[in-house]
């Protein structure tokens, strides 16, 4: 059993201020804690004294690549620390030329996945204090005593589905690494509303997307959404309206899914931070699982060499229409 | 405003929006006119370079707007014009379709055909086909944004 | 708001039959930005064009849209017509009421109101319209051509004979290529040199063809009209302009090395000519084979030359050269058989591939003309050819069919009979494929009277034997296993792409197929031309090919060349794309998909809090670019955009066509 993920962070501490004291980097995107015990937000560490608030917890699911275009501005070398999906996400941006590899140290974190507080507390039955990890289990302190859940039923849903824990590009591995996973069941809800029939599936979608604030967090998070400026926003033409009704928000989400065709790292950040809890990812996995079965299987982020099915072709290639 | 403008699906001929790719489609559709063949007048061609050049966004526009469906036609895979577009709108559009019918669309609302230049009969008849196809599904209400009737025909 | 007016023609009937035109022409004045809206019988004659032209200018018209025939039709007609009234041509729209409605629709009740949404959408557009130029371009009225074998060696005699300066570049220090190795030619068994010699020669003689032997093109930058090309001309260490040809310092040369020419199957001295006729005559010293370049001493070549030709210290030179236009006619490789291990090949020097054994029968061939065994110098009796080794074969070599292995080797079996009149040719094949003129008579005159014996099937394995080899195969007709001892085998190995055209297809920016032929732009009809304008194909690079097809191919790419160059400028494509660079956030998928290589890179400075940052960009060179739009649908965020069939233009299109009156 490898060791605790709280138990990492010396090692994680000593590698990083190596780095950022002898000027191979100027800045360090890393985690410090937020205002709850169960929030890590994001630090950008840039001494020594700020490398004192570095964590590397149960919580650190922000995706710090997101946060490479803008700091790359003003820093020459940055150095950031990645867990599988950040190290998709890293890869999706440097596939789209945000980002230069060379200008980037990469620390890979092997993930076990991050914590769901609302399981938390859900499971807390009383008032959660904190809690404590051994042996892949968690022990809540609550008001009402300690009550002790295995580790692997707390995750976020997007830890759950995850399919590559170990980061694919690095530039040191800081610890060992944990291995693929196969969820047989990933494509699970999309089948089940495939099978649904079309009147009942629009139904399905106008209910949820009725939700949609147009707040946007969706893009913000995204690491395939890149854009300058969002065809949301622009004026000229106009492609989206801006009124809160079915038609437009149908336009945003089946646009903003259909631009990650081939791209989508599927990491599952859209649908976290969605305040509204639409299933985002079962219209991103739905064309991850159609490129799959029509041009073959391609999951984006895991080589930056290779083609994204859209920017290329095969004359033999099948159609989704019937061709005659 | 009369509550049947605001709802145009009310009592009219289904519309479908033909984006034909200048080099074979329109041409094939060219050919159906001046071989004097017959198809409805609901349908109504837009003409664009190519296939390629079809942005998804055209599509769920016309959706919008009131089309109940929507036909890209493009040269035969091989005979692009500019040799690889049709290539590329296959994946994109096979990709599209797929997502459109995921949102509860119905596969006859967006269809894409290959259509040379020569073939004007087959033009004719796809659009005497996919019309029929699309009566019997009845007016498209997905997508559509009740207020462009309207709120053009107002000003 | 734009100031548009409509004008709906009658076609005579052909509209107005089944169009109220009255009815087109009211709703269109009630249209946004519609100042002026009439209708005529004919638009495109004369008086209609007036009829547009007066009303431009009386009524102040920014816009024009033609209700009338497809643009297919009269789009140019009635732009041009706006042109002569100081419109810009494409401000005008067509709306096409005739072949997509009035032809189409049987009544009036059902073409008038489509008539008017065609109107409607085309009005819409046109709203949206800007003015456009088509970009002009200079020629450089001179034309390269890469590659002296028959193809290029016929391009540069039909450009330089039309007037036009052409550079052959070569890389072997002869031109003449494939067809310089060959004894015979089929159908009709010309001598090969005796058809070819000439035109080498007249190549070298013309004055406006200048011959870059032992040459290679490193870069090629530029486009249509405008290439800038270099080219790295190799030390040949040898003063071509003192060299009278004399042939002493090869005579006199101590150094062997394999043939090239003869792929191996003989030597050559470290100086040397490739072949006897060789164009120019003026040897190369191989500086790996050569002592004095190896070792230091030796020097004969120099000792010996009477005219002080030898120069040790020639260096490598770079010539920098602009051209107007470009053709690719870099030939074709014989496939290496050697991975077929049931054939033998590269075990037994008796077991050949189809180009080695037509070595043997010319007379500065490594057999100087006999047709003998390499193993013992003995005429062979029994002769098997195998065919489609590496063609036709999915699993193992090239899906393709070479094309010329039937015919050559239906040469050679009759040559065969010729020069060793008791020996017989046994040959293998899947299919024989002589389409061609005269060629089925051909291949039927070796079958019939010069016993050939042709064996439908495959071979199996073939392995020597005391001094003869055992061919073991399977005859598919009669499904018996024949076994013949053979004196020596001959393998039709495949016709394939040179082994660097990958390089070649990548400099020039031209694509290939997977077989990494050359493509060309169109199959059918624009079969020398490829996506890169300006640069075209000719010969064996495309796909294999005979000398008939490859001399009528050059022909045509030469009359294209022809054709481009005497431009004095060149008119671009007007509707191309376009790269607001503001936007873009340079992710380059356009560039990805862009078949004519028009997008690429480019480095901008912009302003950004505090001071300047650098951020690449897309970019679209007009003059490449042929308006296809294939990049605007790739890009999300609308960035690049298409001129003529712009983002806006459509979707105005799209907004206007839905509305129902």
């Amino acid at each position: 059993m490898a060791e605790q993920i709280s138990e990492q962070i010396i090692k994680v501490k000593k590698v990083v201020s190596q780095d950022l004291l002898s000027g191979r980097i100027d800045l360090l995107l890393g985690w410090e804690k937020g205002h709850f015990w169960w929030q890590s937000r994001p630090l950008f560490a840039r001494s020594e004294e700020d490398l004192e608030r570095l964590v590397w917890d149960s919580f650190c699911v922000i995706n710090l690549s997101r946060y490479l275009p803008d700091e790359l501005k003003e820093n020459k070398k940055i150095g950031v620390l990645v867990k599988g999906c950040d190290a998709r996400a890293f890869n999706r941006l440097l596939q789209d030329r945000i980002v230069e590899r060379e200008r980037v140290i990469l620390y890979g974190l092997p993930c076990p996945g991050m914590l769901d507080y609302a399981l938390l507390i859900e499971e807390a039955g009383a008032a959660l204090k904190g809690i404590a990890e051994r042996n892949g289990k968690v022990i809540l302190q609550t008001d009402e005593g300690e009550k002790e859940l295995l580790r692997d039923d707390l995750l976020l849903a997007k830890c759950r589905h995850c399919l590559h824990p170990d980061p694919v590009v690095y530039d040191q591995l800081l610890f060992p690494p944990l291995g693929d996973r196969e969820e047989l069941e990933h494509f699970k809800s999309v089948e089940e509303l495939e099978e649904l029939p079309a009147d009942e599936r629009y139904a399905y979608w106008e209910k949820e997307l009725s939700r949609c604030l147009r707040c946007y967090a969706c893009r913000q998070v995204c690491p395939y959404c890149s854009c300058l400026e969002c065809f949301v926003e622009q004026k000229s033409p106009r492609w989206q309206g801006r009124a809160y009704q079915p038609s437009e928000n149908f336009m945003f989400h089946l646009v903003r899914a259909y631009h990650g065709t081939g791209r989508c790292i599927d990491c599952g950040e859209c649908e976290r931070v969605c305040p509204v809890g639409i299933p985002l990812m079962e219209l991103n996995r739905k064309l991850i699982k159609d490129i799959n079965e029509l041009y073959g299987h391609y999951e984006a982020g895991l080589d930056p060499e290779q083609e994204p099915p859209l920017l290329t072709y095969r004359p033999a290639d099948p159609a989704a229409f019937s061709e005659k | 405003m009369s509550a049947v403008l605001n709802d145009p699906a009310v009592g009219r001929k289904p519309l479908i929006v033909a984006f034909c790719c200048n080099w074979c489609s329109y041409a094939g559709a060219d050919l159906a006119g001046t071989s004097r063949m017959h198809y409805p007048s609901n349908v109504k061609v837009i003409r664009v370079p190519c296939s390629g050049r079809i942005n998804p966004m055209f599509v769920l526009r016309a959706f919008q707007r009131g089309a109940d469906g929507v036909l890209v036609a493009g040269c035969h895979p091989g005979d692009c014009h500019y040799s690889t577009g049709n290539y590329h709108s296959r994946r994109r559009l096979s990709a599209f379709k797929r997502l459109l019918e995921f949102a509860g669309f119905e596969p006859e609302r967006f269809e894409v055909r290959w259509i040379s230049a020569s073939e004007g009969d087959k033009f004719a008849e796809e659009m005497e086909a996919m019309t029929a196809k699309i009566m019997a599904l009845g007016p498209n209400r997905k997508m559509r944004d009740a207020r462009w009737q309207s709120k053009s025909l107002s000003k | 708001m734009p100031r548009t007016g409509v004008f709906i023609c009658h076609c005579g009937t052909n509209i107005a039959a089944t169009v109220d035109i009255d009815k087109v022409v009211e709703a269109a004045r009630s249209f946004p930005g519609v100042v002026h809206a009439e209708d005529y019988r004919y638009l495109c004659s004369e008086v209609g064009q007036d009829l547009i032209k007066k009303a431009i200018k009386e009524h102040n018209l920014d816009r024009v849209v033609v209700g009338t025939c497809s643009p297919r039709m009269h789009e140019n007609t009635f732009r041009k017509a706006a042109a002569e009234a100081g419109l810009n041509p494409f401000l005008l729209e067509v709306a096409n009421i005739r072949e997509q409605c009035s032809w189409v629709h049987r009544d009036i009740a059902e073409a008038t109101p489509k008539a008017v949404a065609l109107v409607r959408a085309a009005t819409a557009k046109a709203a949206q319209n800007d003015p456009l130029e088509a970009p002009s371009m200079e020629v450089e009225k001179r034309a390269l051509v890469i590659g002296g074998g028959i193809a290029g060696i016929q391009a540069a005699l039909d450009i330089a004979e039309a007037g036009f300066t052409v550079d052959i570049v070569e890389r072997e220090p002869s031109i003449g290529g494939r067809m310089a190795q060959l004894e015979k030619t089929f159908p009709t068994l010309d001598c090969s040199a005796c058809i070819l010699t000439p035109k080498m020669v007249e190549v070298a003689q013309h004055p406006n063809i200048n011959l870059l032997t032992y040459s290679e093109v490193e870069q090629v930058n530029g486009f249509v009209g405008q290439f800038d090309v270099t080219i790295r001309k190799k030390a040949r260490s040898v003063d071509a302009t003192r060299c009278t040809g004399c042939g002493i310092c090869h005579e006199k040369c101590p150094k062997k090395a394999p043939a090239e020419f003869e792929m191996g199957r003989s030597t050559r001295k470290a100086i040397y000519v490739p072949f006897p006729q060789a164009v120019p005559n003026v040897p190369v010293i191989d500086r790996q084979a050569c002592l004095y370049f190896q070792k230091g001493r030796c020097q004969i070549c120099a000792k010996e030359c009477p005219a002080e030709a030898i120069d040790f210290e020639q260096q490598d030179e770079l010539l920098e050269r602009r051209y107007g236009a470009i053709i690719v006619s870099t030939g074709f490789d014989q496939m290496d058989p050697s991975g077929y291990g049931e054939y033998g090949y590269g075990q037994h020097p008796d077991i050949l591939t189809g180009l080695e054994f037509e070595r043997l029968f010319n007379a500065s061939g490594p057999t100087g003309g006999k047709v003998v065994r390499f193993s013992d110098g003995k005429p062979p009796k029994k002769v098997v050819f195998i065919q489609c080794v590496g063609s036709r074969d999915k699993a193992r070599g090239m899906n393709y069919c070479s094309k010329i292995c039937c015919m050559y080797t239906a040469k050679q079996a009759i040559l065969l009979k010729e020069k060793v009149p008791d020996a017989r040719s046994y040959i293998f094949y899947i299919d024989v494929r002589a389409a061609g003129k005269g060629y089925e008579e051909f291949q039927r005159r070796a079958a019939e009277e010069y016993d050939v014996a042709y064996l439908r099937g495959q071979v199996g394995k073939i392995f020597p034997e005391n001094d003869y080899l055992v061919v073991k195969g399977v005859d598919s007709l009669s499904g018996k296993t024949i076994e013949i001892k053979a004196d020596m085998v001959v393998l039709a190995a495949a016709s394939i792409a040179r082994a660097d055209a990958p390089v070649v297809g990548r400099i020039l920016g031209i694509n290939s197929d997977s077989y990494h032929f050359f493509n060309e732009a169109h199959p059918k009809l624009r079969p020398v031309e490829t996506h890169t304008a300006g640069v075209f194909i000719a010969g064996a690079c495309q796909a294999p090919k005979d000398i008939p097809d490859t001399v009528a191919q050059a022909g045509a790419a030469a009359a294209k060349t022809v054709s481009l160059l005497s431009k004095e400028v060149l008119q671009g494509e007007a509707c191309t794309a376009v790269v607001n660079q503001a936007e873009c956030s340079g992710c380059l998928y356009c560039e990805a998909v862009c078949p004519y290589g028009a997008v690429s890179a480019v480095e901008i400075e912009e302003r950004s809090a505090g001071g300047t940052i650098k951020r690449t960009v897309a970019e679209v060179n007009a003059a490449l670019c042929q308006g296809c739009g294939s990049c605007t649908a790739i890009c999300r965020s609308g960035s690049i955009n298409l001129k003529g069939f712009s983002n806006e233009q459509i979707l105005a299109e799209v907004d206007a066509i839905c509305l129902q009156c």
